[in-house]
């Protein structure tokens, strides 16, 4: 079809702490990047579809789209979602609609200039009675672990290795980090690091085992098909995205081991793709806790259910952390994920599809991942917002 | 700053926990629905409100937290988790209370996952000193620790008496205690308060006398440490235990506070009785509550000498005509001007008269409306079966018991000083309670409060037989609450962290 959405090019900054810019410098970055990789006039751009979740609480900015058109100078049609995957549903919507040919989708998170608060902020993102009650941005997470235990029985030595399975998770996380140049942590972490930070925290999950606090910003450039080739030698094209929601109120939901967006939204997304889970050979999945990603693998139906943590193969310290599943390998989180990228909330799915655009171009310098002599061929992204509370999933291929 | 309308909404269902039921396919929902998520629009209007506060639940699942968001920080550690209510229909979050979790305590989550737990109206999290002060029930505690689950069964009463008297009552403290120099004193947890312990003390009272809280038409409440100035306890204790008929969010009940020292609930008593008994005021039951966290400087300061008595606690009590177990035979009450004890508005401890609150103050009031109270009804000590007075400290009551002429046998049982310290406007009340666990049929029993400023007031009650039988109904009473193996005693400095709370 004439009007499929595909990606001409990408753009992201570091994750990290960025003290010395303003938001507005972010995002400019990221951009200019992708602006310049297909040679984007602004004139040429016809609308923005942008994202951030906590801008106006923590640098009381309530409209996005009015300095973004202060910064380009342009005053195109803006829209503002809470996560880069929600904005880049709604431009391929545009695109497929024939709204569009050409639109910006960027993210764009500040979340070090309220360092003494943001973890009440980020309690916004969860039901008021949890937080009304005394939860914690992390306290689901281990929830979540706990029901996973008692629902599949994991009991005696098989707790040891589920923990030892969740600790692999963050030291391959990190170990693709350091291949990186973008991600927040370039440091290799060892599992008994991550065992030792839960031991010190005398909790189930610890330092180690959740996503950090990040500023960054990301962005790309998204067409029709029929336009693309023009601006590029190498689309990627978007074969599948879709999106579901749960309870916001997680102890109110049917199943507590899992997230069932994520479970509605995936199969949606290989529906329109024409895929099976295990064509898919990469992952960018949200992994705000090791348990998160591990779960998730569950739920994008890559694993069985309550089988996630027995699938992690190889060195988990060396570059190549990879799960089996049924003989297969699935390569998940070659960024570093959220564990060691970082997760700006509103710019982290940005960094997600950067990372998948480049791995199905063959760009990923060291973290490139060959399968048979040949880069990947289709990649998925899942994005959450809240703890599942939406799930966005997007599936990318070269063709 | 705090938002008045988000704290209304939030404490009108997080108070009580108000759910509600499905009337086609029984489909539980936390919070009022007007609809059924599974049933649609045909469940319009069939939806039934039910209440939380009065089950128990089900701790789930569970985890620890020792790095709470900042309004949470003064609880330290503690356990949250998921619990659930009727057989898993309803699953809310919720944050176990009363647990000092020492610094490098393991907890093991499967030990706790599985048991019961019974929601405690607490305070929700820290606010400025201007703000409203949040409420929840989302705090629990287990069934199997200090407070045993009871039924709150509601049954219809079998005899009408000639006279109006207690009903029902029920006393609640916290179970810490700090122990010094042979006294034990009640110490809350650093969530609860006079308003908490107010709320608590009647919903054991009303368990105890198994009438439905819709039939109570006045609700008064003495304290001296009402964390307002303007605001008061009565009306949250109405909202949370749903005192009168409801009418749209609000209850048909009058409520109201009162003060006078140590006296503020006693002194009530009499005018609870009276209107029960007035034929036009159409009310059926009144309830009298008298709650303190008793207030007092720390050691070394001005009226710090107070530090060495104060303690925390509760007592409810349900007037009525029907189904009494101690009938009110009459009452005499003395006030004078008296300034022994006081505390300025905005100050935060009262502060004392050193020697003259003993014999000008409490002694001569106590000792006047008790003998005029016998002179009415040509009674003699020995004609008393138990005597119950204010205890600001231990040897008060029993010098002043001795000096009216009553013996060991007739007092020791009220003396509860010792246990939970002075509870301000729940002692006397307390005391009575310890007389009324233990008193049988046909017993006679004379209560004389003291309250600074100075007053007393004396009553004489006649025990019914109906005593013992309903005695069953209460599994939290004094003993329980005395000898209580779950009881955890603090420090010093632990006590007064938690006195000055959240």
């Amino acid at each position: 079809m004439q009007n499929n959405p595909a990606i001409v090019s990408v753009g992201r900054t570091k994750f990290g702490e960025h003290y010395g810019k303003k938001p507005e410098k972010l995002i400019e970055e990221a951009w200019l990047v992708a602006s310049n990789e297909c040679h984007l006039e602004r004139k040429n751009l016809e609308a923005c579809y942008l994202s951030d979740c906590f801008l106006p609480i923590t640098n009381k900015l309530g409209l996005e789209e009015g300095f973004l058109s202060e910064l380009t100078q342009l005053h195109v049609p803006m829209e503002v979602t809470s996560s880069v995957s929600a904005a880049l549903l709604a431009a391929c919507n545009a695109i497929k609609a024939g709204t569009y040919d050409t639109v910006l989708v960027g993210g764009i998170e500040k979340m070090t200039d309220r360092w003494d608060k943001i973890r009440d902020d980020l309690m916004l993102l969860e039901d008021p009675w949890s937080y009304y009650a005394g939860c914690t941005p992390e306290a689901n997470h281990e929830l979540m672990l706990r029901a996973y235990m008692n629902k599949y029985g994991i009991t005696g030595d098989n707790i040891e290795k589920l923990n030892l399975a969740l600790a692999k998770v963050a030291v391959k996380n990190h170990a693709h980090a350091l291949k990186n140049k973008f991600a927040q942590f370039h440091r290799r972490i060892t599992i008994e690091q991550v065992l030792s930070a839960r031991k010190n925290a005398r909790k189930p999950l610890g330092l180690y085992d959740f996503a950090p606090i990040s500023d960054g910003a990301s962005a790309l450039i998204l067409t029709s098909s029929s336009l693309a080739k023009k601006m590029t030698d190498h689309p990627i094209y978007v074969l599948g995205g879709s999106s579901a929601t749960d309870f916001l109120t997680f102890p109110s939901r049917e199943d507590l081991a899992g997230f069932s967006a994520t479970r509605n939204a995936m199969r949606k997304a290989l529906k329109m793709a024409n895929l099976s889970p295990l064509d898919i050979q990469l992952a960018e999945v949200y992994d705000q806790s090791t348990v998160m990603e591990l779960i998730s693998l569950e739920d994008l139906g890559f694993c069985e259910k309550g089988t996630a943590w027995t699938c992690i193969r190889g060195s988990c310290e060396d570059y190549d952390g990879y799960y089996e599943v049924h003989g297969k390998k699935i390569f998940v989180n070659m960024n570093g994920g959220l564990k060691a990228d970082g997760n700006p909330i509103g710019a982290t799915g940005g960094a997600q599809i950067f990372e998948v655009f480049k791995q199905l171009r063959n760009e990923a310098d060291e973290r490139q991942v060959i399968l048979n002599e040949n880069p990947p061929k289709f990649g998925c992204i899942q994005e959450l917002e809240g703890f599942g509370t939406k799930a966005y999933i997007t599936i990318l291929g070269d063709k | 700053m705090s938002s008045e309308p988000i704290e209304r909404r939030v404490s009108y269902i997080g108070d009580c926990l108000r759910a509600c039921r499905c009337g086609i396919c029984g489909k539980e929902y936390f919070e009022i629905r007007d609809y059924c998520g599974d049933c649609g629009r045909k469940s319009l209007g069939k939806m039934r409100n039910i209440t939380l506060f009065y089950d128990k639940g089900k701790l789930e699942l569970c985890t620890l937290i020792n790095e709470p968001t900042n309004k949470f920080r003064k609880l330290g550690s503690y356990i949250y988790g998921i619990v659930s209510f009727h057989n898993g229909k309803i699953k809310i979050p919720g944050r176990i209370t009363d647990q000092i979790l020492k610094k490098d305590e393991i907890v093991d989550f499967s030990k706790l996952e599985g048991r019961e737990v019974i929601p405690r109206f607490r305070r929700r999290y820290s606010v400025g000193p201007s703000e409203v002060i949040p409420t929840i029930s989302l705090a629990f505690t287990l069934a199997d620790e200090y407070y045993p689950y009871q039924e709150y069964k509601i049954i219809a009463p079998s005899k009408e008496y000639k006279l109006p008297g207690i009903v029902g009552y029920g006393v609640y403290t916290s179970r810490f205690r700090i122990k010094e120099n042979r006294i034990e004193r009640a110490v809350p947890f650093i969530d609860e308060d006079s308003i908490t312990a107010a709320v608590e003390a009647g919903k054991f009272a009303l368990i105890h006398s198994a009438i439905d809280s819709a039939s109570i038409g006045k609700v008064y409440v003495g304290s001296e440490s009402n964390p307002y100035s303007v605001k008061p306890i009565a009306s949250k204790v109405a909202q949370v235990l749903r005192l009168g008929e409801e009418v749209e969010d609000m209850q048909a009940v009058d409520a109201v506070d009162t003060e006078f020292a140590c006296k503020a609930a006693s002194s009530m008593f009499k005018d609870a009785a009276s209107l029960v008994n007035y034929p036009e005021s159409g009310i059926q039951y009144a309830m009298v509550i008298g709650a303190d966290n008793s207030q007092a400087a720390p050691r070394g300061c001005p009226g710090g000498e107070l530090d060495a008595f104060v303690g925390f606690g509760g007592a409810a009590y349900i007037f009525g005509k029907a189904d009494v177990i101690a009938e009110i035979e009459g009452w005499y009450s003395v006030t004078s001007d008296t300034p022994d004890f006081w505390r300025r508005d905005g100050q935060p401890f009262p502060l004392h008269g050193g020697r003259f609150t003993g014999d000008p103050a409490y002694f001569k009031h106590v000792k006047k409306a008790t003998t005029k109270l016998m002179e009415k009804f040509n009674l003699k000590p020995e004609d008393i079966d138990y005597f119950v007075t204010h205890q600001p400290n231990p040897s008060f009551p029993v010098k002043v018991a001795r000096q009216l002429g009553f013996k060991e046998d007739q007092y020791s049982i009220s003396l509860q000083v010792n246990k939970f310290g002075n509870t301000y406007s729940g002692c006397s009340l307390i005391g009575l309670a310890a007389v009324l666990d233990v008193a049988q049929s046909d017993n006679r029993i004379l209560v004389t409060s003291y309250g600074s400023g100075a007053g007393s007031d004396s009553y004489l009650l006649r025990t019914t037989n109906q005593i013992v039988e309903k005695r069953k109904r209460q599994k939290i009473n004094i003993k329980s609450q005395t000898e209580n193996p779950f009881i955890e005693f603090v420090d010093y400095t632990t006590y007064r962290r938690l006195k000055l709370g959240m």
